[in-house]
C-alpha cells in the first residue's frame, strides 16, 4: 500500500491569530528548492517562486456511504483531482484549513475517497497554537480542543510572549488532549520547514513510534465534552477475534466521540506486530513485521476523544486478553 | 535481445497502432474535443494541440497550469484553466482571452451556437452574442459539471446535492432543482432530452426524468464513473468506472429503472476509464486504466477488438473525428495515438 508515487498532503490547522499565515507565507517565500501546491481559503497573496496558490471553498460534503460520521471535503477532492493532471511532479501538497474548522473531514477525505488515495496520501496533521491564548481558547472553543487532538505536529507558537512556568503548563494542557504530537515551541513558526512537511506521519509504520506509557493523567476535574486521552497497556497477548469484536463494534457505536485512535497490537498465536489507526470511524490496520529481538511484546492502545470515561475502555481492552 | 523486444512489442501491436502515429507529449491528456478537420487536446502542461492525420500536431502554449475543461466553439475551442483563464483558441494558435478569474479555477465550460458559458466556484458565467458582460448564476457549492441540451434552451449545472436546470425563457434564466444526496459531477442531457443523469463522487450515476424529477440510481459499480456516452438509437447510456463497458438503456417510457444494464468490452482485472461511442453505429470505444481500448458493439452476445493495447497509462480521452475517419487515443501519461479507423484510409 505504500506508493512513492503518491504526493504528501500537510494539513494546517490553527485557531484564529495562532500563526498560520505567518507559517503559510515562510512556506511560500522560503527558498526550500521544492515545488509545493498550498490549498487557501481566501489567501490574499500569491505565491513567490515557484509555489502553487489554490482558491478553495472548504465545502464539507456527507457521503453517502450509511457512515454517520463521514463528512469530507468535496472541494479538495475536485482540487487534488485537478492537481494530479499537471505534468510537473509537485513534491508535496499543503491544506490550510479554517480557524474554526474541524479537521476531521479534510482527513477523512483520504481515508473514503479512491482516487485521492491513490495519488495522494495524509503526511500529517500541524495544528499551530497561540502559547498566549491557548488555554483560554481551549475553554471557549471545542474547535480549538479538536485541532489539538487531532495534529500529529503542534507549533506552540509566541513562546516569547509567555513566561516560562506558564509554557510548562500550557505544554501540560497540551499532553493531556494529545499524547503523541511532537511538539515544537517557537516564535513567528519559525520551525524547519523538514519537521513540518514530508513526515509521513500517517504511515502505518510511524504508530511504532508511539510511547503512551507516560501519561497517567487524573481526569477528576474534566468535563464529559473535554477531549482527553487514555493508553493502556498489556503484556499479555491479545485475542484477535475478541479485540475484533470489542473494536468494530466501539468504532462503530462511539466513532463519532473517538477523534483518533492509534496501536500495537501483539495477537496470541501471531508471529507479526499488527497496527492501527483511525479518525472517527474510519481505520487503517496492517500486519507490521516481526517483532523486534529481544524487546517485549506489549501491546499499546491510545484513544483521543470526548466522553472517554464512560467507552468502558479499559474493561473492553483486558477482556481481549488471550485466556 | 533488444531487438527479440522489439519484435515481440511490434508483433503485440494493434492494427490500428501500426498504421498510426504515436506522439509522446510528456504531459497527461486531460480532455479531447473535435473541430470540424481536426481533434484538439488539451495537456497537463497547459497546452493546447490540434492533431490531423499526417502531419504532426501545432502545439498552442494555452494556459499557465493544467487545461481543466474543454468544448468545441464554432471552428474554435473554449478552455478553462488552474491558472483562472477561460479562453478561446483557434487551430491557428490564436488564443483570446475571454475572461480571468485570477486564483479560482475555471472547472467547467459549455458552449452552444454562440453562447460561452464556463464556471468558476459557485457561479456560472455565460456570455452571448455580441454582450461583453456575461450574464451569472449563482449556486450553493461548487459547480462540477455542465451540459446543454440539444436546442440550447436548457442548461444542466451539476453541485453538490443535485442539477439545477436552468431554462432560458425571453432572455431569462429561471431555476428547476433536481435533488439528491450526494456530490455530482459531470452531468448529460439524454438526446430526446428526456433525462438528465450526473456522475457521482460516489460509485453510482444518478438520473432524473426531467418532466417528473422521478429518479434512477445506477448503483454496482467497483470504482468512481470518470466518463459516459450516449450510444445508439435505442439510446444506451454507456458508462466506465467497471472491468466492463456498463450500458442502460434508456428506451420505453420508464428507461432503465427496474432493468438490468448490457455490459460488454470486458477488460479483465482492468477498470473502463473513458467511453466514447462510435458515431452512427451501435458500438462503443472503451479505454481502461492499463491504456488498453476495445471497441465492442452493444450486444453481449459479440466478441470486442483489441484498439489500443496496454501502455501502462490509464486511458483518460478519446475522441473520433468529425468525418468518423480518425480516432484518437490519450492517456494520463501524455501518449497519443491516431489512427485511422478503417485500413482503406
Amino acid at each position: 500500500m505504500e506508493n512513492t508515487s503518491q504526493v504528501p498532503v500537510t494539513v494546517l490547522t490553527g485557531f484564529l491569530g495562532a500563526g498560520k499565515t505567518t507559517l503559510l507565507n515562510r512556506i511560500l517565500t522560503e527558498q526550500h528548492g521544492r515545488k509545493y501546491a498550498v490549498i487557501v481559503n481566501e489567501f490574499g497573496e500569491q505565491g513567490i517562486d515557484n509555489d502553487l496558490v489554490v482558491d478553495a471553498d472548504e465545502e464539507v460534503f456527507e457521503m453517502n456511504n450509511g457512515c454517520i460520521c463521514c463528512t469530507v471535503r468535496g472541494d479538495l477532492i475536485r482540487i487534488l483531482s485537478g492537481l494530479m493532471k499537471r505534468a510537473d511532479k509537485l513534491d508535496a501538497i499543503i491544506v490550510e484549513t479554517t480557524g474554526l474548522a474541524d479537521p476531521a473531514p479534510v482527513a477523512q477525505t483520504f481515508f473514503v475517497d479512491q482516487d485521492v488515495a491513490d495519488r495522494t496520501k495524509l503526511d500529517a496533521i500541524v495544528t499551530v497554537a497561540d502559547a498566549v491564548h491557548l488555554s483560554s481558547q481551549l475553554v471557549d472553543h471545542h474547535e480549538a480542543e479538536e485541532q489539538i487532538a487531532f495534529a500529529d505536529v503542534i507549533l506552540l507558537n509566541k513562546v516569547e510572549l509567555v513566561e516560562d512556568n506558564d509554557i510548562v503548563k500550557v505544554n501540560d494542557r497540551i499532553r493531556k488532549i494529545n499524547p503523541f504530537a511532537k511538539i515544537i515551541k517557537t516564535t513567528r513558526c519559525d520551525a524547519p520547514l523538514d519537521e513540518i512537511v514530508g513526515l509521513n506521519a500517517f504511515s502505518l509504520d510511524r504508530v511504532l513510534d508511539i510511547e503512551p506509557d507516560f501519561l497517567e493523567s487524573d481526569h477528576d476535574h474534566e468535563h464529559d465534552d473535554d477531549v482527553t486521552s487514555l493508553s493502556f497497556v498489556s503484556d499479555t497477548p491479545l485475542d484477535m477475534d475478541k479485540f475484533q469484536d470489542w473494536f468494530g463494534n466501539l468504532l462503530r457505536t462511539k466513532g463519532q466521540d473517538i477523534l483518533r485512535s492509534k496501536g500495537i497490537l501483539n495477537f496470541k498465536g501471531e508471529e507479526e506486530r499488527y497496527v492501527f489507526q483511525g479518525v472517527h470511524m474510519l481505520m487503517d490496520a496492517s500486519p507490521m513485521g516481526p517483532w523486534p529481538k529481544g524487546k517485549n511484546r506489549s501491546s499499546r492502545v491510545v484513544f483521543i476523544g470526548r466522553d472517554l470515561d464512560n467507552m468502558n475502555l479499559k474493561e473492553g481492552f483486558e477482556n481481549c486478553k488471550s485466556a | 535481445m533488444n531487438a527479440d523486444l522489439e519484435k515481440l512489442q511490434e508483433t503485440n501491436k494493434t492494427e490500428l497502432e501500426r498504421r498510426g502515429s504515436i506522439f509522446n507529449i510528456g504531459a497527461p491528456a486531460t480532455e479531447a474535443v473535435t473541430t470540424r478537420d481536426q481533434i484538439a487536446v488539451g495537456f497537463g502542461d497547459g497546452t493546447v494541440r490540434f492533431f490531423q492525420s499526417g502531419s504532426d500536431p501545432k502545439t498552442v502554449k494555452a494556459h499557465k497550469g493544467v487545461v481543466l475543461s474543454m468544448t468545441n466553439y464554432e471552428d474554435h475551442v473554449l478552455t478553462g484553466g488552474d491558472d483562472g483563464r477561460f479562453l478561446k483558441i483557434s487551430s491557428d494558435g490564436n488564443i483570446e482571452e475571454i475572461f480571468n478569474f485570477g486564483s479560482k479555477w475555471v472547472d467547467c465550460v459549455a458552449s452552444h451556437k454562440d453562447t460561452k458559458v464556463c464556471s468558476s466556484g459557485k457561479t456560472v458565467y455565460i456570455w452571448t452574442k455580441n454582450k461583453d458582460k456575461p450574464q451569472t448564476l449563482e449556486h450553493q457549492s461548487t459547480v462540477a459539471g455542465l451540459a446543454f441540451d440539444n436546442k440550447g434552451k436548457r442548461l444542466a449545472v451539476s453541485r453538490y446535492g443535485g442539477v439545477t436546470v436552468w431554462k432560458l425563457n425571453n432572455n431569462k434564466w429561471t431555476a428547476s432543482n433536481y435533488t439528491w444526496k450526494g456530490s455530482h459531477g459531470t452531468v448529460t442531457f439524454s438526446p430526446d432530452t428526456k433525462y438528465i443523469v450526473t456522475a457521482m463522487q460516489e460509485n453510482q450515476i444518478h438520473g432524473w426524468r426531467i418532466n417528473d424529477k422521478a429518479d434512477l440510481a445506477m448503483r454496482g459499480y467497483p470504482s468512481k464513473i470518470k466518463s459516459f456516452t450516449w450510444v445508439g438509437d435505442t439510446p444506451y447510456l454507456v458508462t466506465s468506472g467497471s472491468s466492463d463497458a456498463v450500458c442502460w438503456p434508456f428506451d420505453g417510457k420508464e428507461g432503465p429503472m427496474g432493468r438490468k444494464p448490457i455490459v460488454v468490452a470486458n477488460g479483465g482485472k482492468e477498470l473502463a476509464t473513458f467511453v466514447k461511442a462510435l458515431n452512427g453505429e451501435k458500438a462503443v470505444f472503451t479505454g481502461f486504466t492499463d491504456g488498453s481500448v476495445l471497441l465492442a458493439e452493444i450486444d453481449e452476445s459479440k466478441k470486442p477488438i483489441m484498439i489500443r493495447s496496454s501502455t501502462g497509462a490509464e486511458v483518460s480521452t478519446i475522441a473520433i473525428s468529425s468525418d468518423n475517419s480518425q480516432i484518437l487515443i490519450g492517456d494520463m501519461k501524455g501518449s497519443i495515438l491516431l489512427s485511422s479507423l478503417w485500413a482503406d484510409n
